[in-house]
């Protein structure tokens, strides 16, 4: 091969890829608005994306896959945690998250934790090629159908102190077996006012739970045998 | 060492050894955070801020080392002086400044917030400053003379591409997916595009002075190597378009272009080799020999196997986002441009002490120690990348409870990460105190 020959490759290599990605990119951000609902995203949107930004959440969490990997990925975040749980989390993540590794208190305003869960509830809604992927296991193992309050169970986070299976936190009791040792009554009791067993308890009461999600989690867990 | 301004690189290179020592040391802070769950420093020193500027700091390193080799190889190939050694120690001073506010503003909590591109706006500003006064010095030099050799003017694109790219990170977009789109303008297009151009054209240069090959042979593949990579690079960026909201046709663009982008590598590989083979000289700098094979190698084992391995689409779905991805970061960043930085220092240290002969072996100290602990750290984090894209991806554990299994190989990263910082430390020292004791010539 000659020396003109590589420049040939060197040149029309270059120009080929990047004519590419020029084209594809064209394209590309044609049908952004669409997949990312663009419409959806108003101004308060903009503001819960600087507030993420400001915060620099992105160097522990990743975000569409992007990121820091000490944290939880958000992508979906909004997919299975409510607003009120991630406002509860935000204003004070240790007493919400206690167990194991630790996200700092970030002082955030009221109205940053508001833009914020509006940001990443749009972000929720983007098409990501369905991404993350859907367990593999969980799946194949379609057969066992989960309990309403199994959903309530992880959405509440409660697994952050309370061990199932020997899955879980260490700081409240362990729940394998609860449904031997406690009765609905005071099951449904304890989840309304943590106090009125024990009255240096540091459980948060969940009395504000819906009526029916409370059920669920009062009918699951007193299953638990 | 022909001209007088060639030391010029010498306090570039002062401060990038200085840096990487930093460096390191906040990745052994950050590391020690993924070991214990109780971080004394939450509300001093997050994990985000220590990560932050362990990351800057390698970029900021890495861009000292590249400009340092710049101001060493130009002069040689244009044959004349640096045009204004006042601009580059200006731009020096001014980088360098830059660098300790960002760093001290990540402390204080000052941030933008973009992984890599956590500089506050009026800091970016500043950044394109300093490339513009250096692109103008470097390209006012090779005007001088106007010898396009290959090597130089592929440099002078490579470095050109590498200040453009920059420029799609600085604003703002309201758009998360389309922020990320254009970062990745910055990201990829820097490391599979101009920083590969950059590291080309060094290490053409350093081969062909160190072994005394046919420049003719030298440039051709330069060409050939340059072109490739961009061929593969550019369009490759679609592997970083799978999954952010971008069409999913990307996956088929991103799927093809990136599974070729290990040939280009694995040519540099082949090229070094041979050139190495039929050197026409007697190579008494057996450090910057050791660098400069020792990096194609790991180049290619750490940009090209590690990339490979999780760039089709149908793999990526389950690692993107996991350790498997720190892994191939670390060795690839480690073989790629850590070690071709080394090779231009090492190969021009002694030229300007004036050194004929220095002793070598704390040098081969540093290189056999940071190698294997380098790699001992990249299979560490590549099994607890396993276990996460296992536990997490496709048995549905969730994300802290997997944590919780990755940690013993989380331990074995960081106490290698320490034995890396031993190699480190014989590398600083062994650059501040080579050639004494010694007759300079």
């Amino acid at each position: 091969m000659t020396k003109a020959q590589a420049k040939a490759i060197f040149v029309w290599g270059t120009v080929l890829s990047a004519v590419i990605l020029l084209a594809l990119t064209y394209n590309s951000l044609s049908q952004i608005p669409q997949r990312t609902h663009a419409d959806r995203l108003d101004a308060q949107v903009a503001t819960g994306k600087w507030v993420w930004q400001k915060h620099n959440c992105n160097d522990c969490h990743t975000i569409l896959g992007i990121g820091g990997y000490y944290a939880p990925d958000l992508t979906k975040v909004m997919s299975y945690r409510d607003a009120d749980w991630m406002r509860r989390f935000l204003n004070d993540p240790g007493a919400v998250w206690p167990a194991s590794r630790k996200m700092p208190n970030l002082h955030l305003k009221d109205q940053e934790i508001t833009d914020l869960i509006a940001f990443l509830s749009w972000v929720n809604g983007i098409d990501t090629n369905n991404w993350p992927p859907k367990p593999m296991a969980a799946t194949a193992s379609a057969g066992t159908v989960e309990k309403p309050g199994e959903a309530v169970y992880r959405a509440q986070g409660c697994s952050a102190c309370h061990s199932i299976g020997g899955v879980g936190g260490h700081v409240g009791p362990d729940l394998t077996k609860v449904g031997s040792r406690r009765d609905r009554e005071w099951i449904e009791e304890q989840l309304k006012d943590p106090k009125s067993h024990n009255p240096n308890s540091i459980m948060p009461s969940f009395a504000k739970l819906p009526e029916k999600d409370r059920e669920d989690l009062v009918d699951y867990l007193s299953g638990l045998r | 060492m022909k001209y007088e301004s060639q030391k010029i690189a010498y306090k570039y290179f002062v401060l990038a050894t200085l840096l990487f020592g930093l460096q390191v040391v906040f990745g052994l802070i950050t590391g020690a955070k993924y070991v214990w769950d109780f971080d004394p420093l939450i509300n001093i020193l997050p994990f985000n801020t220590s990560r932050a500027i362990h990351i800057n700091l390698l970029v900021v390193w890495l861009l000292f080392g590249f400009m340092g080799g710049t101001y060493y190889l130009v002069p040689e190939e244009a044959d004349t002086e640096i045009y204004s050694p006042w601009l580059a120690n200006l731009q020096l001073y001014l980088f360098a400044a830059i660098g300790v506010t960002a760093i001290a503003g990540y402390i204080a909590g000052w941030s933008w917030g973009m992984p890599f591109l956590e500089q506050p706006t009026i800091l970016k500003i500043g950044i394109v400053v300093v490339a513009l006064i250096f692109l103008f010095n470097i390209f006012m030099t090779m005007m001088k003379t106007k010898k396009w050799t290959v090597i130089q003017g592929v440099l002078l694109g490579g470095l050109v591409m590498l200040a453009v790219m920059f420029l799609f990170g600085i604003f703002f977009m309201k758009n998360l997916t389309t922020q990320y789109y254009f970062w990745w303008w910055v990201i990829h297009l820097w490391v599979e595009g101009a920083w590969e151009i950059v590291t080309g054209a060094i290490m053409a240069f350093v081969l062909l002075k160190l072994t005394g090959v046919d420049r003719a042979l030298v440039e051709k593949w330069l060409y050939i190597e340059v072109g490739l990579v961009l061929f593969t690079g550019i369009a490759g960026i679609g592997h970083h378009y799978y999954w952010i909201g971008t069409p999913n046709y990307w996956l088929w663009v991103g799927g093809i272009f990136s599974a070729l982008e290990p040939v280009p590598i694995l040519f540099m590989v082949i090229d070094t080799l041979r050139d190495v083979k039929e050197r026409k000289v007697e190579i008494t700098n057996r450090l910057a020999l050791y660098w400069a094979v020792g990096c194609a190698v790991m180049h290619f084992l750490g940009a090209g196997v590690w990339g490979f391995a999780h760039t089709l689409p149908q793999i990526n779905q389950w690692t993107h986002g996991t350790q498997v991805t720190a892994a191939h970061g670390h060795f690839a960043f480690f073989g790629a441009y850590a070690m071709l930085n080394l090779t231009m220092i090492y190969f021009a240290l002694p030229q300007i002490k004036g050194l004929k002969v220095f002793n070598q072996r704390l040098g081969m100290k540093a290189f056999w120690t940071m190698n294997f602990f380098m790699i001992m750290m990249v299979l560490a984090l590549s099994v607890a990348g396993v276990i996460q894209t296992y536990f997490q991806r496709v048995l549905g554990m969730d994300y802290l409870t997997t944590q919780g299994f990755m940690k013993l190989w989380f331990a074995v990263f960081w106490v290698s990460a320490w034995g890396f910082a031993i190699g480190a430390l014989m590398y600083i020292v062994n650059f501040f105190t080579i050639g004494k004791k010694q007759v300079a010539v």
